[in-house]
């Protein structure tokens, strides 16, 4: 039996969920949300910006808060510096003679302790939002999150985030998953199968918040832990598509790895944990018996894909130095492919991942279309094809390792 | 019954009936150029047993002046290798115990057979001496492990000395001709055998050692190719 054939129920698997992704993005309710015109209603806002040594950034972050189109009486920005040692406070200071800003300094206790300091002092607000003091809105970003909230059973919605001026091309292929993860966010919201409201900008209903309880420590992972909290109470998490925010995005491998390790060892802790109840319940519908199952096959499948693939070369690499051993380079290394159709590499399994890679390249440009975000997604979507692979198995091992043998890591 | 739940499970549905659909399509037209492959092959066949019994039947008609027809037994020889190559990529492709690839290669083994008989022919009337190399080994597992070194070594030697002319056969494979081959040649059950200028060695061991077995001759006249031969 050859090797590939473990990986076709992965593939299987991936290519259902896009497939279902695409259904559900042409489906009337998503085009609804599209559709949707961002709205006029002005209900009174706080948005909490949580701290912790943002020096270089909280200035950006503040800047485009106050350029939100949005009532200046009806938008209060609450800026909490959770115990930062570097001069964050001095430029959180700065802010205080503006009316509406409201600067709280406060011992560290970790971001979830932040952003409930800032809502206990939100009690004027009917929505509180959230966002990292490493991300930028754009002026209509309030307005369009706050059509989202017409129904009365919508407790959150989540942007349409991407990269804050991407350079280098680590952070144009993190540029591209986050497009991708805007054309996923916005299907998801037609079936309610959110799963996450990311720290950058999402938007809460207080009366939720109140009900349900503030934010938790949740294995650093509190945007995920609210988002499942509010599903399990019954409660919709909506999206806005063209509700932009820009984020900053780790600049090395390393930095990217730790990031997305604490993502995925966050998930897999709250949904082994306090969620399990949710995972396989037809109750919570499509997040309950598609979206955290895939979760984890996507985790348990990117580890196991990565084993065999490296098993495959290895063994390969084996073979070919075992047959080619005693002849000469020029003889080994003289290109050997053919344009003849007859010697085409063309098999079911570079076939399927053809169409997955076709599928996934149009979830990208439809996430940057819907959000009209302008980016360039070239080399984005040429490292995010060709060169995740490399990486993401480095943080999916160390997630999994993280979590058997409990090990704890520091945010940054 | 939460909200949207109804077009959830349709697009569930609908999907798993979508993704059946792609595989089942894919695995068709895989399926499809593999036949395509395969006619390629049997119609190659088919020519390469037409102009072998032309050159045998020329052979015949000629047999006081054979020599100038060496050119046209060369090319076939370079034709025969030629369909060789593509029978091992369709081999590794569907696997030597698909009935198609059998029986092509039972065609390919006769044809092999007839082109080896031909060129002993022409090396006696014309007074030549090409050097030839038959080589058996065994697919099941086990039994011959340095048949892929002694496989590889005998392609670079054959690109690198085009005069030598390599014939490989599949010592399981059931055909007559072929047994009654492997009983001239007095070949063993012992993989991989070579039959170099009718002196028989069996095993591999290094390029170096296996280079031995051939005779000078091949070395010292032949002109170094680097030309691709797919």
């Amino acid at each position: 039996m050859h090797l590939e054939v473990l990986a076709y129920p992965f593939i299987f698997l991936g290519l259902y969920f896009e497939v279902f992704m695409l259904l559900t993005f042409l489906s009337a309710p998503a085009r609804a949300r599209r559709n949707r015109p961002a709205t006029d209603a002005t209900p009174k806002v706080a948005i909490i910006v949580p701290c912790w040594n943002e020096e270089s950034t909280i200035g950006g972050t503040v800047e485009s808060l106050l350029n939100l189109e949005y009532p200046k009486d009806r938008l209060r920005i609450i800026l909490v510096n959770d115990g930062s040692t570097d001069s964050t406070q001095q430029v959180m200071d700065g802010y205080v003679s503006n009316p509406q800003i409201t600067v709280l300094h406060k011992e560290n206790g970790g971001k979830h302790t932040a952003i409930n300091a800032g809502i206990d002092i939100a009690d004027d607000c009917e929505f509180v939002g959230c966002l990292d003091a490493d991300s930028f809105v754009a002026p209509d970003a309030l307005r369009e999150m706050m059509a989202a909230f017409a129904d009365p059973h919508v407790s959150a919605s989540t942007p349409a985030m991407s990269v804050f001026q991407p350079k280098s091309l680590l952070e144009r292929m993190q540029n591209a998953e986050y497009i991708f993860g805007i054309a996923l966010r916005h299907a998801l919201s037609a079936v309610n199968g959110i799963y996450v409201t990311p720290g950058p900008f999402s938007l809460y209903r207080k009366s939720v918040i109140d009900e349900i309880g503030g934010f938790r420590h949740a294995h650093q992972a509190e945007d995920m832990e609210m988002a499942l909290r509010m599903q399990r109470a019954g409660y919709e998490i909506e999206n806005a598509p063209r509700a932009r925010v820009f984020t900053k995005v780790p600049k090395s491998v390393p930095r990217l790895i730790k990031q997305r390790t604490r993502w995925t060892t966050g998930f897999l802790r709250n949904v082994l944990t306090d969620y399990r109840d949710l995972v396989g319940n037809p109750k919570y519908g499509v997040l309950g018996i598609m979206i955290l199952p895939l979760g984890f096959v996507a985790v348990i499948g990117g580890m196991a894909l990565f084993f065999l693939a490296l098993g495959q070369v290895a063994s390969d690499v084996f073979h070919t130095f075992t047959v080619t051993s005693g002849v000469p380079l020029a003889y080994i290394l003289m290109p050997r492919f053919s344009l003849e159709w007859f010697y085409s590499p063309i098999s079911f399994i570079t076939v399927i991942s053809f169409v997955v890679l076709v599928l996934s390249t149009s979830f990208v440009l439809i996430g940057r279309s819907v959000s009209k975000t302008d980016t360039d997604l070239t080399m984005g979507l040429v490292g995010y094809t060709f060169l995740y692979a490399f990486i993401a198995p480095f943080w999916v091992i160390r997630s999994l390792f993280d979590v058997i043998t409990g090990t704890r890591r520091a945010w940054r | 019954m939460l909200k949207n739940t109804p077009l959830a499970l349709k697009n569930a549905l609908l999907a798993l009936a979508i993704t059946a659909l792609i595989i089942g399509t894919v695995v068709y037209a895989i399926n499809y150029l593999d036949r395509q492959r395969l006619s390629e092959l049997t119609a190659i066949q088919s020519q390469l047993a037409t102009d072998t019994l032309s050159l045998e039947t020329q052979f015949s008609l000629l047999e006081n002046a054979p020599c100038e027809d060496i050119a046209s037994g060369n090319e076939l020889s370079q034709e025969v290798s030629t369909l060789g190559d593509r029978l091992s990529s369709t081999e590794a492709r569907l696997g030597s115990k698909n009935a198609q690839v059998i029986e092509l290669k039972k065609q390919y083994t006769l044809l092999q057979i007839r082109d080896y008989l031909l060129t002993k022919r022409l090396a006696t009337t014309c007074h030549i001496t090409p050097t030839v190399a038959l080589y058996f080994y065994s697919n099941v597992p086990g039994t011959c492990t340095d048949c892929d070194r002694a496989g590889y070594a005998l392609s670079y030697l054959r690109q690198t000395y085009p005069s030598l002319r390599v014939y490989s056969f599949d010592y399981d494979l059931d055909l007559g001709a072929l047994r009654t081959l492997e009983a001239v040649e007095k070949v063993q059950q012992n993989f991989p055998a070579f039959v170099i200028n009718g002196k028989r060695s069996y095993g591999f061991s290094t390029l170096e050692e296996f280079e031995k077995e051939f005779p000078k001759a091949l070395f010292a006249t032949s002109t170094a190719s680097t030309t691709t031969k797919k």
